[in-house]
């Protein structure tokens, strides 16, 4: 029973011990830019600034920064493939010194109407827990994907065209008989 | 004259001079103004969607552009037999190849005018502007050896099979099989029979690189062995006319 306790004793210290050479947590800030439209609408681009601090005594390593969005829309709520929307999914930083700071942008390209809320993640190698940054709410504002201004004139321009031009081809064999 | 452009002259003067030749044109516009108006009416399209219309408009031209050609092409050599006019035509001191090229030359007018009637609808749907200057491009470059490879192909199914009707239903069924992704999406062609159908379609070829460019924004480096496939199309069908009209029994 003693050699018993004393493994599990063991092993809690080893758990412990390798804990105690991770980064104990990871800052992360996330701000909008300035520059960004106060109203964005679907095809403008906004940009977030983030900040990820070791703020510990301990190196990070292999940390791995990600952002997330989710729609937030009343029945509409469900996460977003980022896939068309941001340039960057994932920064990697291999080593993060204690008091060091990486800047990272996260410039996104807004391509559906709603209401969002955007999110930047971060783990290391050690760390056993997500560390997450505060939220950042927008709202998109809708945008005719396509546009009746520009189609109602071809569409309907277009065939009365080349109705005149059968028109004035026929007129032109009339009077040439 | 160099006979080619003769007979393309005649080919293309009967395709878009006369009045009856050019409702076809009437058709084509407004089939395209009634896709355009269905897109207007559709509220639930997100930015994306956007790039997806302009895809959609591309593959439509482009098989529209086909259609044109098949219906051209069987009506080439059978439609002269027909009409009793083939004879004159190959007593002519021209060559079989210089008929096929001659012929194909009404195709390439017919093509270049549906191209340009193709542009404005285009723009109107196209209205991010999301890499609209690449789909104008890109349908040119992979539309023309498509469409045109069905025009070789129509020429030579008209030549073996001697008659319209016949030639007319084998082009179609094989521009309907090899269209065919147009209709089935990308999904439904993930199983190693899809892929394999993928590689060696010259239609797959020119829509997957719609898809690519428009939508996902891809470079050209992406889209050469695409391109290579509807240029290999386009030279295959045309050797195959060749060789149709060569072998051609009066």
């Amino acid at each position: 029973m003693k050699k018993i306790i004393v493994r599990l004793l063991l092993t809690l210290f080893i758990m412990g011990a390798g804990n105690a050479r991770a980064a104990d947590s990871l800052s992360i800030s996330l701000a909008p830019e300035q520059a960004n439209p106060p109203s964005p609408q679907m095809g403008d681009w906004l940009k977030f600034h983030s900040v990820i601090e070791n703020p510990g005594t301990q190196t990070a390593h292999g940390v791995v920064t990600w952002i997330s969005l989710v729609q937030v829309d009343p029945g509409h709520e469900q996460p977003v493939d980022l896939e068309d929307w941001s340039a960057h999914k994932a920064v990697t930083q291999a080593i993060l010194q204690p008091g060091q700071k990486v800047n990272v942008d996260w410039p996104m390209r807004l391509i559906q109407a709603g209401a969002y809320r955007v999110v930047i993640s971060a783990v290391d190698r050690e760390t056993g827990h997500v560390m997450t940054s505060p939220f950042v709410d927008f709202q998109v504002r809708r945008k005719p994907v396509v546009e009746s201004g520009r189609i109602l004139p071809v569409a309907f321009g277009v065939p009365v065209l080349v109705l005149g031009m059968i028109a004035w081809r026929r007129y032109r064999r009339s009077t040439a008989v | 004259m160099n006979p080619i452009t003769l007979i393309a002259r005649k080919e293309g003067g009967e395709l878009l001079m006369s009045g009856r030749g050019l409702a076809w044109l009437l058709a084509l516009s407004i089939i395209m103004s009634v896709l355009s108006l269905l897109l207007v009416s559709n509220t639930e399209l997100s930015l994306l969607d956007n790039a997806q219309v302009v895809y959609m408009v591309m593959g439509t031209v482009t098989t529209l552009g086909a259609l044109l050609a098949v219906v051209l092409g069987s009506d080439a050599v059978a439609g002269e037999r027909e009409r009793g006019s083939l004879m004159p035509l190959l007593l002519a001191p021209v060559t079989p190849s210089q008929i096929v090229f001659g012929k194909m030359g009404g195709q390439i007018a017919g093509w270049v005018v549906m191209y340009l009637l193709s542009l404005p609808y285009v723009w109107a749907v196209g209205s991010s502007g999301q890499n609209l200057t690449q789909a104008v491009t890109y349908l040119a470059l992979f539309g023309t050896p498509v469409v045109l490879g069905f025009g070789f192909l129509g020429i030579a199914l008209s030549a073996r099979l001697r008659s319209v009707r016949s030639a007319l239903l084998t082009s179609l069924i094989t521009l309907m099989l090899l269209a065919s992704p147009l209709l089935l999406g990308p999904s439904l062609r993930q199983s190693t029979i899809g892929q394999l159908f993928d590689a060696v379609n010259p239609f797959s070829a020119a829509v997957n690189t719609f898809d690519s460019v428009v939508i996902d924004s891809q470079p050209i480096s992406m889209q050469l062995t695409r391109l290579s496939i509807a240029l290999v199309w386009l030279v295959l069908t045309a050797v195959f006319a060749i060789r149709s009209m060569r072998k051609m029994e009066i």
